[in-house]
């Protein structure tokens, strides 16, 4: 028989209990995730292939828009479907992270009230889905890519689990900040859509490098701070070939340290409140 | 090795609606309009223990801290002052149907349920036609949720619970489902539990269940412990009192 003492407090500081809590609890984070992904588009009729045809929608509306209509930005970029494509599945692995991830505590108040887990579960079921979201998309890349483009699955795919490895840490981070913010701050549902479509527009994904490279010194440095832009650049190598800059190795490991330790950190120490609030 | 299941020191739970509930960016960040926040006393110098083995019922009025008290005793809610021991391992069943989805099937719901209440995948698959069975939905199992009716909701909920193998039991209100017969089931479910040396926690307004179940009953009265004691002696105080209010 186990033995609980109740004191959260003593709890909270002790990081490698709460890691190991998480850990066990890591087939109900699973279930959980799974359990979501099927439910979200139970009743339609396509179900669950909504996970690939989300994103390929939003990127045949930017197509239309970006390669035909205001074709001036795609100039430069000779395979920009791909370039367009690989940008769009990026992007939405990471904004869906930040929109689930502000709804998992408020849409699971049932559990939080009655049941005692790390709360860290929520967010993480959160990303699980994205994640699997994302890797279906990405599935599906050279289908389209191969055929339009002529960029055939190579070598530089060795890049791959280091880009959705660093990534899915970055998205984590953000799932765990927005989570905590949105149970004090409902406000946060309302804003983070806006925020996330001007977040696209500054990142290199409907807009190719050449359409940057023209631009002032300040405004080149400006984008190359937006965290996105590492993770960009890494997905472009593993999956089109393009050079990779050794500096944004180094800066997808910074942001997602970043995103991991403020996300996180802030999440746990707000834990024992939560319930507050709900 | 002490023989408190659960042992309750001194514990306070203070709300603040106002600025704990919804506070919006105005409110929290801007100055004007300061809202005096009236502090609502959910809980106050709350102490208590109950044995292992004992059934304790708590009473009270509505607002009188009753689910507040639980949450603090499923450790799911932080007091203000105090402490909270618990000695075991804890099953909750304050709201039917908790970590459930919808949509999904029955199936699929139990092993969310179970795995939710911290079984592992292993255990739920070893329960699971036991909890089909105790239920009795065999016939529905692979039905989605939103197909069952309250009652059937209900009772795959209860198995569920009811599977997880607790030392001590907390109940919110919860023995009022389904029909007749699978409240004799429960009933019956609970004094096994009871007889292994488990303990359960139980929050009614039924005072005749209270009586006719519990070994110890307490009395909240406006978020203070007002009476501990045998059941039937709590409960003629508690009908007295309100009998005297109207």
């Amino acid at each position: 028989m186990s033995t609980v003492t109740a004191s959260d407090r003593a709890r909270l500081s002790a990081w490698r209990v709460y890691v190991r809590d998480l850990w066990e609890r890591r087939e109900f984070a699973w279930f959980l995730a799974m359990g979501n992904l099927k439910a979200r588009n139970a009743s339609t009729a396509l179900g669950l292939f909504w996970w690939i045809l989300n994103p390929l929608m939003l990127a045949g509306v930017y197509y239309i828009v970006f390669g035909f209509i205001f074709s001036g930005t795609r100039e430069g970029e000779p395979a920009f479907l791909a370039w367009l494509i690989s940008g769009i599945f990026a992007f939405t692995y990471t904004s869906t992270a930040m929109t689930s991830g502000a709804n998992s505590i408020l849409a699971n108040s049932k559990l939080l009230v009655n049941i005692r887990f790390p709360r860290m579960i929520l967010p993480v079921a959160a990303l699980v889905e994205a994640g699997v979201g994302f890797l279906a998309s990405l599935g599906i890349f050279y289908v389209i890519a191969w055929p339009v483009n002529g960029i055939r699955p190579g070598l530089s795919l060795v890049w791959l689990p280091l880009a959705v490895t660093l990534h899915t840490l970055f998205n984590l981070g953000l799932a765990a900040a927005t989570a905590r913010l949105a149970v004090p701050f409902r406000d946060i549902n309302n804003i983070i859509p806006h925020l996330n479509r001007l977040w696209m527009y500054l990142t290199p994904i409907i807009w190719p490098m050449a359409f940057i490279e023209a631009k002032a010194q300040w405004a080149q440095n400006v984008i190359q701070a937006n965290p996105l832009f590492p993770y960009m650049a890494l997905y472009r190598k593993a999956l089109m070939g393009r050079e990779l800059d050794p500096l944004n190795i180094w800066l997808a490991i910074f942001w997602a340290v970043v995103a991991l330790g403020v996300g996180v950190i802030s999440f746990v120490r707000f834990e024992g409140n939560m319930v507050r609030h709900l | 090795m002490s023989d408190h299941a659960i042992l309750v020191k001194d514990v306070g739970v203070r709300f603040r609606p106002y600025l704990d509930r919804n506070p919006t960016f105005r409110r929290s960040i801007g100055k004007r309009e300061p809202r005096v926040a009236e502090e609502v006393i959910a809980l106050a110098d709350v102490s208590f223990e109950i044995e292992k083995g004992e059934a304790y019922g708590i009473i009270g009025h509505n607002g009188a801290g009753k689910s507040t008290l639980l949450r603090v005793l499923a450790r799911t809610m932080r007091p203000n002052t105090g402490t909270v021991e618990v000695h075991g391992r804890t099953s909750t069943l304050l709201q039917l149907g908790v970590g459930f989805n919808n949509e999904l099937s029955g199936r699929r719901n139990i092993y969310l349920g179970g795995l939710a209440h911290g079984l592992r995948l292993a255990e739920v698959e070893d329960r699971f036609d036991d909890i089909v069975e105790y239920a009795g939905l065999e016939h529905a199992i692979d039905r989605p949720l939103k197909t069952y009716s309250t009652g059937m909701f209900a009772r795959l909920a209860f198995s569920v619970s009811m599977h997880l193998d607790p030392n001590i039991l907390l109940l919110d209100e919860v023995l009022a489902v389904g029909d007749e017969s699978f409240r004799e089931k429960s009933l019956h479910s609970m004094r096994e539990l009871l007889a292994r040396a488990g303990t359960i926690v139980f929050v009614s307004h039924s005072l005749s269940t209270v009586e006719e179940f519990c070994d110890r009953a307490l009395w909240l009265d406006r978020g203070q412990v007002r009476l501990v004691g045998a059941p039937s002696e709590v409960i003629d105080a508690y009908r007295a009192a309100v009998s005297s209010a109207e």
